[in-house]
């Protein structure tokens, strides 16, 4: 197993790399100077730009940039505007502060976002999925199967504006959504402020996942191994869970880690309707800024996100079915 | 603005979807200028009373507490919702509206605007003890610190700041603020005032006392080489708010700034939140402007318009203490706040200082009577309808915004506020007159979608009325870069002006002084005419102010309808929603929003 990790981690390292230098290249080839905005009314003289430019370490060749920005990500760099410690990702363009400063400052609001709306999609979409396919053929996995596909077309900038309309302005029997308070030292607050996006994010996800789970199960449940199980007269819910359920989970733990990934680098739709800061919004700032340095720091982090958590995936596999272990 | 961040004076219309981020306007609900009813088309008023200067306070009118704003009420917590975040905190690099805002209650400068409850406006002192005093024609003013005026660490505000807070506006890492005083500190324009002090007072080097002038602690004289009768006005905009000489940290003041203000910033999470409170170093009896009632400003950040106006008009929780700066409301609910009188009788709305106009490139399209055609066709209906229609803004003929004095509200040289829709014909024949049927015109405009849907309008009508039409597209974010290229080769283009004080000497000078023509300068016309010129200088020059404003105005139109070197479209309108449980809520001409120096929460409602 620990080589398995290994092998992998290094593959990791290795995709970084190229992602770093691809997005690198792609952000700063782009014929625009972020000096020229920082200079206000446009009366910036060459000195002055050059100045800028200086201080925003835009002034050498990319190359350069490039080798000044890895080495900053293990050492730290010196900027006019002062040390950014490592791991540096550069200072942002619009307001002098390090860019890993305000990507840890929004991390919490990703992190709460993504975890608290998995768990919620999770425990119900498997839940669901389990009933229906325990149930095949009844009412009950008809109700299941039917609502979930009409919540599974359902999109966040559709849903989101429309519970917030129905169920915070004009019912107000949810909170208002909010990410101003910390888990730590107001608990209860933090639930409610994501309460509506946890909602939000578990009905469109619940269904893909009760949905999914029910398929996978019930084709789990039609399998060799689970038919010779029953025959050995093993009970049902021994059956179900140990042989059946287990079997099931591969495909959901595969989509579970992308969709986790896709949500830690940023669930932009999702933190723009509810007016939440994290990650995504950030991105989205960055983008119409031309804050580069920031736009940068996000791709890197999402992509650190989406490949640890392939990794992730790929150890659950290998717990969940050893025989991954060895190819 | 959507937002992004605007250049004040320059980009009011950037992505602004319905009356965005960016203001200066009259008032309907109480404030300085008229009452408005408005709807359909645009055409409809929301003007002020017209309004021949502002004054200038003496000491009594200089000296506080502010006059109590009826049925007022301390305490509380407002929440503001608003889109972009304010980059600066420095008051030298701030001088977009967005970040003004939150500087008028963190920061403090020699003068303020204040605005009673009558809505008159006057230029009284803010630290100074009054609006200043001047001498030799203009061309010294003089200012007296007030007594018992502390930073928020308690530490006093003397003369020594206020020289370093001029000094280091010189500085190379000070690219964002105003350069007006400077510029006249150093008798010379465009950005060659840096040479006066190049490094600004880091280097232990300091202004000349035949400059800048601190002969005790509480003096200081400004000595212009030509007279500058908008010093007062000038000095109350943000940018000029002092800063500590003892404080001072150079790039990292922008973070961290000592504050002056009735409020100190109690947190800030860049990007996302931002928490004023209370100043205890403040002395109401120092300051006749701001009344600080609230005890804590909340303000949030990232509220697109549609998620401000939606929670406004839901008015419930938190939202009932809620009010915003900046957003204006979102196009899809614009029309049902303002038709409802449950939704209306919670909104103040007036106009922005911008002014939208097409620019005509004078050294390219040389003959007047072109110009005059492309100004008879220019379809303003097609314009403002791609800006929101009447919650976007108002017709105007001339760069003179209706807030600023002397501002002609029946002028029409052409005929655009009675028939908007252009005068095709009248533009043919123009064009015939001339000989240039088929003229070729370069036409650069931004990617935002108003920008993109107005070009369309334009275009059609200019080729309808024989021109042929070349259009190009420009990112918002270096638009003003690239337009400012005198020789960028275009001939017509979008360049949306506002004024930065009352007084239309911050209008047209940038747009129309023919010694300003240099690459990134606002002469986007490149207008250089000798009589436009020497008439700057005489305006300049009066003390006067209503006979200025009435002066500025009679250029203007001499400039708008003989040399037509731009044509104006539409007046931005900015409209600004609150909760049921904030009080004291009226616009400002001055700020072109809601004046939130006077705003209070209602705590005692049933």
């Amino acid at each position: 197993m620990l080589r398995f990790l290994l092998r992998r981690s290094l593959g990791a390292v290795a995709i970084l790399l190229v992602i770093s230098a691809v997005t690198f290249f792609l952000f700063y080839a782009i014929p625009r100077n972020p000096a020229l905005l920082a200079c206000g009314k446009g009366v910036c003289t060459e000195e002055q730009l050059a100045v800028v430019e200086h201080n925003l370490g835009i002034d050498k060749a990319i190359p350069v940039q490039y080798w000044e920005y890895m080495v900053g990500i293990f050492a730290g760099r010196d900027f006019p505007a002062g040390h950014c410690p490592a791991p540096c990702l550069g200072f942002s363009f619009r307001d002098n502060r390090p860019v890993l400063d305000t990507i840890l400052d929004r991390l919490p609001t990703t992190v709460s976002l993504t975890v608290g709306g998995a768990v919620v999609f999770l425990v119900l979409g498997l839940g669901f999925g389990m009933l229906a396919a325990a149930r095949r053929g009844t009412l009950l996995d008809k109700t299941v199967s039917s609502t979930s596909l009409v919540l599974s077309s359902m999109q966040i900038y559709f849903l989101g504006p429309l519970a917030l309309a129905v169920l915070v302005y004009n019912m107000g029997v949810l909170p208002q959504p909010s990410d101003t308070a910390a888990f730590t030292e107001e608990p209860w607050e933090w639930f409610k402020g994501l309460l509506l996006p946890w909602l939000v994010l578990a009905t469109i996800f619940t269904a893909n996942y009760s949905r999914m789970s029910r398929a996978t199960l019930i084709e789990q449940l039609q399998e060799d191994h689970v038919r010779t199980a029953r025959a050995k007269g093993m009970s049902r819910p021994t059956v179900f869970f140990r042989y059946a359920w287990r079997g099931s989970l591969i495909p959901v733990v595969t989509i579970f880690g992308i969709d986790l990934g896709s949500l830690f680098g940023g669930a932009m739709i999702t933190e723009v309707t509810f007016s939440l800061h994290g990650l995504g919004r950030l991105a989205v700032d960055s983008v119409t800024q031309s804050n580069l340095p920031m736009l940068m720091g996000v791709m890197l982090f999402a992509a650190l996100m989406i490949v640890l958590f392939n990794i992730i995936i790929d150890a659950c596999y290998a717990l969940i079915d050893p025989r991954v272990r060895l190819a | 603005m959507s937002m992004r961040t605007l250049r004040k004076g320059r980009a009011a219309g950037v992505s602004l979807a319905v009356a965005g981020t960016l203001l200066l306007g009259a008032c309907s609900s109480g404030g300085g200028g008229g009452g408005g009813e408005e709807e359909e088309g645009g055409q409809e008023s929301a003007a002020p009373e017209e309004l021949t200067a502002i004054s200038f306070g003496d000491e009594a009118a200089s000296t506080g507490p502010a006059e109590p704003v009826p049925d007022a009420q301390p305490g509380g917590t407002v929440n503001v919702f608003e889109d972009v975040p304010p980059d600066h905190l420095d008051p030298a690099q701030i001088y977009v509206s967005h970040e003004q805002n939150i500087a008028r209650l963190i920061h403090r400068g020699l003068t303020a605007v204040q605005l009673d409850n009558d809505g008159n406006y006057t230029v009284v002192g803010d630290l100074a003890t009054d609006s200043g005093q001047a001498s030799d024609g203009g061309r010294t003013w003089t200012y007296t610190l007030k007594e018992d005026i502390r930073f928020a660490d308690g530490s006093p505000i003397t003369s020594a700041d206020i020289r370093h807070t001029f000094e280091r506006q010189f500085a190379p890492f000070i690219t964002q603020g105003p350069t007006y005083i400077q510029q006249w500190l150093a008798g010379t324009g465009g950005s060659d005032y840096r040479e006066l002090l190049p490094e600004g007072p880091y280097e232990g080097d300091h202004l000349p006392d035949s400059v800048l002038e601190t002969p005790d602690e509480r003096t200081i004289v400004f000595h212009f080489d030509q007279p500058q009768n908008d010093l007062p006005y000038a000095l109350s905009i943000a940018g000029y708010a002092v800063v500590s000489d003892e404080h001072d940290t150079r790039e990292a003041y922008d973070q961290e700034p000592m504050t002056s203000g009735p409020y100190r910033i109690a947190e800030h999470r860049p990007g996302r939140s931002m928490t004023l409170a209370r100043n205890e170093h403040w002395v109401p009896e120092t300051d006749p402007t701001r009344h600080a009632y609230p005890d804590a400003f909340e303000i949030s950040f990232g509220h697109t318009q549609e998620d401000s106006t939606a929670r406004l008009m839901a008015d419930n929780g938190e939202n009932q203490y809620g009010i915003t700066f900046s957003n204006g409301l979102d196009a899809g609910n614009g029309p049902t706040v303002m038709e409802d009188p449950q939704y209306r009788e919670r909104l103040v709305d007036g106009y922005q200082s911008y002014v939208w106009s097409l620019a005509i490139n004078t050294d390219t399209v040389t003959d007047v009577r072109v110009r005059q055609a492309i100004a008879h066709a220019l379809p303003l209906n097609g314009v403002l309808n791609a800006y929101g229609g009447s919650i976007g803004g108002q017709y105007a003929a001339s760069h003179i915004s209706p807030l600023l004095p002397g501002h002609q509200p029946d002028w029409d040289p052409f005929g655009k506020l009675a028939a908007p829709q252009g005068d095709i014909e009248r533009a043919r024949e123009l064009l015939e007159e001339a000989d240039a049927v088929g003229f070729e015109l370069s036409y650069v405009h931004h990617t935002a979608a108003e920008d993109q849907q107005a070009a369309v309008a334009v275009a059609d009508a200019l080729e309808s009325a024989g021109f042929e039409v070349n259009r190009s597209e420009v990112p918002p974010e270096t638009y003003y870069d690239t337009i400012g290229v005198v020789d960028g080769g275009y001939d017509i283009y979008r360049s949306s002006w506002g004024h930065d004080w009352l007084s239309a000497g911050t209008v047209i000078p940038p747009l129309f002084d023919g010694r300003q023509i240099q690459d990134g300068a606002s002469n986007y016309s490149h207008l250089d005419d000798e009589y436009v010129n020497s008439e700057i200088d005489r305006i300049r020059g009066i003390q006067d102010a209503a006979e200025a404003a009435a002066a500025w105005v009679e250029l203007s139109e001499h400039i708008e309808q003989e040399l037509v070197p731009s044509v104006p479209g539409f007046a931005y309108r900015q409209t600004i929603m609150h909760g049921s449980l904030i009080g004291g809520a009226v616009f400002n001409d001055d700020f072109g929003t809601v004046d939130m120096r006077r705003i209070y929460v209602i705590q005692d409602a049933d």
